[in-house]
């Protein structure tokens, strides 16, 4: 396969140099990009050590969704395992089985700064929210490939797998009720204050207030939330070990977009796809060439109808 | 779609070479004398029928019902196994084009029409099985619209790459065996054929250089998709590495798909097999995999992932069963270029490519581990609706290489076929659609131009 | 009639009905259900017939610091026919409100009350005893009341502190406390005490102690601070009829306002329910049902607590403790997912069917070979081949 050089080179530098220098000034603005950080981020801090287990956050969830309780144990009780598509946040017991120190844990969407599933999703039906941060659901994206219950590190988003036209539900920090100034669901009955909605900025100091003033009462004396995973949105104080709670320790750069970056940088304006696609044409070109020689060459002596 | 002769010699001249001198694939012929429904084609299109019902089913009650899908294993077999591991076995048409037409190892040739019907229905029928397991899918049209594409996102380089790849490029490079067949059905209707068969060589490098490119995107895609789940992949497959050995596998895989699917029609079909092809197929595949076991089990070696392979967990036993696999099967394709048994070389592509299913398949289910008391298996339906789908590629392999040239054989062979339809053309004439020559006689003076 | 009859004879006499009698007893098993031998696993009628048999209990009842509630909650009962059975189930000796005697009279009615039963009595003290200024706050007959009680409770069998005040303190022991206000217990040390708590205490919490210890002849169960654990073991919330508003979020967040005429959880409010320990969820009062603060949508204040009281301002919420929480919350990681026989059926046949074939043709390239089926071999020049078929028509 004897290309010249010359010629290969001709062929990439038509079609390639513009986008080449497409792909350099691309890069630059790669290397400029951070992650975008929502400009009012709003936020959930939950004291695992404040509360006591009621789940009046998960009947007024429900409420507040307009979703019917989760009676799917026994037909009469609302006693959901685990979040599902009719509920978005769920008191879970840590109860050790030595008899050590127990907890309660409230789990629903982290709203995270680098959120798993909008990396994920591929028409932007999960889209994070510019001001307040919020993860929106849009049905109308929404091709039901499930990716962002692989995607998300919390195991949040949750596909309806009854029924034929499904969906994803996961909390959106009420942001219906924001909307009329009212708080979430959950903040509004929690008895025990437990969790409490507010501007980031305001509940991390708040936290960190709490654990000055209570040396020794939590966890590594460390919000969760605040740096894990790039940052998220719903903070969590505990007496015990955030992992046992089902809360991962994942860094600060282990996030999605770190993950992902290779895959955004070599799909950058499809820049490097296009110069390798003219590299590839020009060598088909090459082949093509001898090779229907050769087929026609060989019709002549055969008589049979050359198959290109 | 003639090897390069071993001597300057015209082979074959221009009259019927001697009965007894070896042939080799110099050209693609149906299958001919084999009728197209037979026992195992019913019993295949049965099971498609069976799928289309269930298909049906699902989409009435939903995918709960009608899979093992559940909270922490969002995906079930549709797309981990038909979509990531079936179209990985199926890209033929991108592994052995790239090396038959851009590496230019001429003598891969004679399988590119296999390697481009097996990645057609591959991909057909995984993108159908695609749209089956997809929860919303009449939003699919977004696949068209770039102003919400996710650059970020793997799926949507897949589901829009797979699309375009299989409707455009792979489709297109799949159209000459039939325009062909279309032009010795009817005489009238060569020279419109001719037209759209030089527009195709025209636009050919095009085309097809978009029918390397895709897939490579698309099948790396299919590798960093399981790269967001980050520690919910065991370190034995999760590595930054996954879209590039996605790839290899891929196509080590699909070299074993269409070299044995070539090998085992032959031998059912009873033609010859030509070793100078099949030998450098092997050669290829087994220096792929080695290459592919060096760099995974490098990669492995330098993260500091490769002693959990030494523990006496289910990860460490796949694992293991991967690489013996993988690695056997490339030790009896060299083998078998040595011992020149086509049994030792059929093996050694059949544990190969189950190997590269089993690695391409782990990171989405086996190895993947969303939480402790979390468990999948497909259900019932789920398994019947996915072997429904692939039994409709199957079966419309079937047919495909009966009704048109797909299979390599000799010129010989062409005559022969010629030959026999003559003898048979009044039964022809009335069962045009499974005669290959409806009012056209076949002779050697049968081509109009050139 | 004999000098001290039995209480069945005794009700005869005094004209009570039977029916009266049996409502008492039905009454007093409502009371106490488990935690008094008296009631407990027992019928109407064999608690009837105990209590019959028993000799009408003789009991004084002193006041010290008291507003005579304690009094009053024995007295204050809905059905007149009650209290009046009570005072002829216990013979009260002594009761300087409910009795005719004044000064010097009933001074004299104490002594022979004493001397006539001494040491079969049962004591009952309402009100708390001050000890500053020697105890001289108050004064009983121009002694002070620790001396009067000290005196009359080592002639007694046994002391029962009704209400708060007799019990810890009460209302006088507030801070700062003017009179060093203390109960019973902390003066009294050598004869067996019962602390029935309460701002005022159920009645009935009084009777079955009363009927207990003449009856069954002991003392109920007590906990470490000597009430009676039949009534004093939970606290208000767990047996609260609001409990339900309280699981499921619903609180009264101001008085008056939509959520407390609903009727809704006033634990917002500052109801103490969840620290203090009596039974008035399950008893309420004056044989009404609702008739007790919670149901009448005031918070519970905890008078019965000693560090509740007094001690806690009226809205302030309390923490809730779980020494143990219950086992119906999910766990942090639920079992999902399973296999189907028919599932694994399937997959394990259509991989056998799979290999299985794989095996069968991959033997028949073996035997195809050995037929001699065509095989092409690489790198074998034309020319040889020519030469091999010269020499086969050779």
């Amino acid at each position: 396969m004897a290309i010249t050089r010359r010629e290969l080179i001709t062929n990439i530098g038509k079609a390639g140099v513009p986008v080449a220098v497409a792909m350099t000034v691309g890069t630059q603005a790669l290397q400029a990009e951070e992650l975008t950080v929502p400009s009012e981020p709003l936020s959930l801090l939950y004291d695992a050590s404040l509360c006591i287990g009621c789940k009046a956050c998960e009947s007024a969830c429900n409420a507040a969704n307009n979703t019917a309780p989760d009676i799917s144990g026994d037909g009469l009780h609302q006693a959901p395992a685990d979040l599902n598509v009719f509920t978005r946040n769920i008191i879970k017991l840590y109860k050790p089985a030595d008899g050590s120190a127990s907890s309660f844990v409230k789990r629903q969407c982290m709203q995270c700064f680098d959120p798993g599933c909008v990396a994920g999703c591929p028409f932007e039906a999960l889209y994070k929210d510019k001001d307040d941060g919020i993860v929106h659901w849009d049905g109308s994206k929404c091709i039901g490939c499930r990716y962002c219950t692989i995607a998300c590190p919390y195991s949040v988003p949750r596909f309806q797998w009854l029924g034929f036209n499904p969906v994803i539900t996961k909390c959106e920090l009420c942001s219906h009720r924001l909307a009329k100034g009212l708080k979430p669901g959950c903040t509004s009955v929690c008895p025990t204050s437990a969790v409490i909605f507010g501007k980031r900025s305001e509940l991390l100091a708040d936290a960190k207030r709490r654990i000055k003033n209570n040396p020794g009462r939590y966890y590594q004396d460390r919000v969760y939330g605040e740096v894990e995973n790039g940052g998220t949105q719903a903070l969590y104080l505990s007496r015990v070990p955030f992992e046992k709670l089902g809360l991962p320790e994942i860094g600060p750069a282990n996030g999605p977009s770190s993950t992902l970056r290779w895959q955004k940088r070599i799909y950058s304006y499809f820049a490097l796809p296009a110069v390798l696609y003219a590299g590839l044409v020009t060598m088909i070109r090459k082949n093509q060439k001898g090779h229907e020689q050769e087929a026609h060459e060989q019709e002549k002596e055969t008589g049979l109808r050359a198959q290109l | 779609m003639s090897t390069a002769s071993l001597s300057n010699r015209p082979f074959g001249a221009t009259k019927p070479p001697a009965a007894d001198t070896k042939p080799r694939w110099e050209r693609a012929v149906p299958v001919y004398g084999v009728s197209v429904i037979t026992p195992f084609f019913i019993a295949l299109a049965g099971l498609a029928i069976l799928s289309l019902f269930l298909t049906v089913y699902r989409e009435v009650v939903g995918l709960g019902p009608a899979s093992g899908m559940n909270d922490k294993f969002g995906w079930g077999i549709w797309k981990t196994f038909n979509v990531v591991v079936l179209t990985a076995w199926g890209s033929g048409a991108f592994a052995v084009g790239v090396v038959a037409w851009v590496f230019g190892r001429k003598r891969l040739f004679p399988l590119m029409r296999m390697a481009l019907l097996t990645s057609m229905l591959a991909y057909a029928c995984g993108l159908c099985l695609l749209g089956v397991d997809v929860g919303r899918p009449w939003n699919f049209y977004w696949v068209v619209l770039p102003w919400h594409w996710n650059l970020h996102s793997p799926m949507a380089e897949i589901a829009i790459c797979m699309s375009v790849y299989a409707s455009i490029p792979l489709f297109l490079e799949n159209i000459p065996p039939i325009l062909e067949r279309l032009w010795h059905v009817n005489v009238n209707w060569q020279p419109a054929i001719e037209r759209v068969e030089h527009g195709l060589h025209k636009f050919f490098p095009i085309i097809v250089a978009a029918a390397y490119l895709l897939p490579a995107m698309h099948q790396s895609s299919l590798g960093a998709l399981m790269l967001l789940a980050g520690q919910r992949v065991h370190p034995l497959w999760q590595t930054p590495f996954l879209p590039l050995l996605y790839v290899g596998a891929a196509t080590f895989m699909s070299f074993a798909c269409v070299a044995g699917t070539t090998m085992l029609c032959c031998l059912v079909w009873k033609r010859a097999m030509d070793m100078e092809v099949l030998d450098e197929a092997a050669r290829i595949s087994a220096w792929t995999i080695f290459g592919w076991l060096a760099i995974r089990n490098l990669d492995l070696l330098f993260r500091g992932s490769l002693f959990s392979a030494f523990h006496f967990t289910r990860y460490a036993g796949i694992f293991w069963t991967e690489t013996f696999l993988i690695g056997y099967g490339g030790w009896l394709l060299l083998q078998s270029l040595k011992n020149h048994k086509t049994q030792t070389m059929f093996v050694g592509y059949a544990l190969c490519s189950l190997g590269g299913m089993l690695y391409r398949f782990s990171p989405t289910t086996l190895a993947y581990m969303p939480g402790p008391h979390a468990m999948y298996f497909p259900s019932a339906i789920e398994v019947l609706i996915a072997l429904g789908f692939a039994s409709i590629g199957i079966a419309l392999f079937l047919v495909m290489v009966k009704l048109l040239a797909i299979l390599p054989a000799s010129n010989q062979e062409w005559r022969n076929m010629a030959a026999y339809y003559k003898a048979r053309k009044p039964a022809i004439s009335r069962n045009k659609y499974l005669g290959f020559f409806g009012h056209n006689e076949l002779s050697l003076s049968d081509k109009r131009s050139h | 009639m004999s000098k001290h009859p039995t209480i069945a004879e005794h009700l005869k006499a005094s004209g009570v009905s039977r029916r009266n009698f049996v409502q008492l007893c039905g009454m007093l098993i409502a009371t106490a259900p488990v935690g008094l031998s008296l009631t407990s696993k027992k019928s109407v009628l064999q608690v009837a017939a105990a209590i019959g048999k028993t000799k009408r209990p003789s009991v004084i009842w002193l006041h010290f610091q008291d507003c005579t509630g304690c009094t009053e909650t024995l007295l204050r009962t809905s059905a007149p026919d009650v209290a009046h059975l009570i005072l002829d189930v216990i013979s009260l000796d002594y009761h300087e409100t409910l009795m005719a005697a004044s000064g010097a009279q009933a001074e004299a009615a104490l002594r022979s009350a004493i001397a006539e039963n001494e040491g079969k009595f049962v004591l009952v003290v309402e009100g708390s005893i001050p000890m500053k200024e020697d105890g001289n706050y108050m004064q009983l007959g121009s002694k002070p009341a620790v001396q009067v009680l000290r005196e009359v409770a080592a002639k007694s069998a046994a002391v029962i502190a009704i209400g708060s005040c007799a019990s810890w303190g009460g209302v006088p022991s507030a801070d700062p406390n003017p009179t060093g206000a203390v109960g019973v217990d902390s003066i009294i040390t050598d004869k067996p005490i019962v602390n029935l708590p309460g701002c005022p205490p159920n009645p009935y919490n009084l009777l079955g102690v009363v009927l207990e210890y003449v009856t069954m002849g002991k003392l109920p169960a007590m906990d470490d601070q000597g009430r009676p654990k039949f009534a004093y073991e939970r606290v208000i919330h767990e047996n609260c009829p609001r409990r339900a508003h309280f699981d499921a979020g619903r609180f009264a967040t101001a008085f008056g306002d939509e959520g407390h005429r609903k009727g809704w959880c006033l634990y917002k409010l500052g109801c103490k329910g969840p620290v203090t320990h009596a039974a008035c969820s399950t008893r309420h009062f004056n044989e009404i049902a609702d008739c007790w603060p919670i149901g009448a949508g005031i918070p519970c204040v905890g008078c019965t607590e000693k560090d509740v009281v007094w001690k806690l301002g009226t809205f302030e919420t309390v923490p809730i403790h779980l020494a143990t929480p219950p086992d119906n919350y999910p766990p942090i990681y639920s079992a999902v997912g399973g296999v189907s026989i028919g599932a694994a059926a399937l997959v394990g046949a259509v991989a056998g069917g799979l290999g299985g074939a794989t095996y069968v043709y991959s033997q028949r390239f073996e035997s195809s070979q050995e037929a001699g089926a065509e095989r092409i071999e690489a790198g074998q020049d034309e020319k040889q081949l020519d030469k091999k078929s010269d020499r086969k028509e050779v």
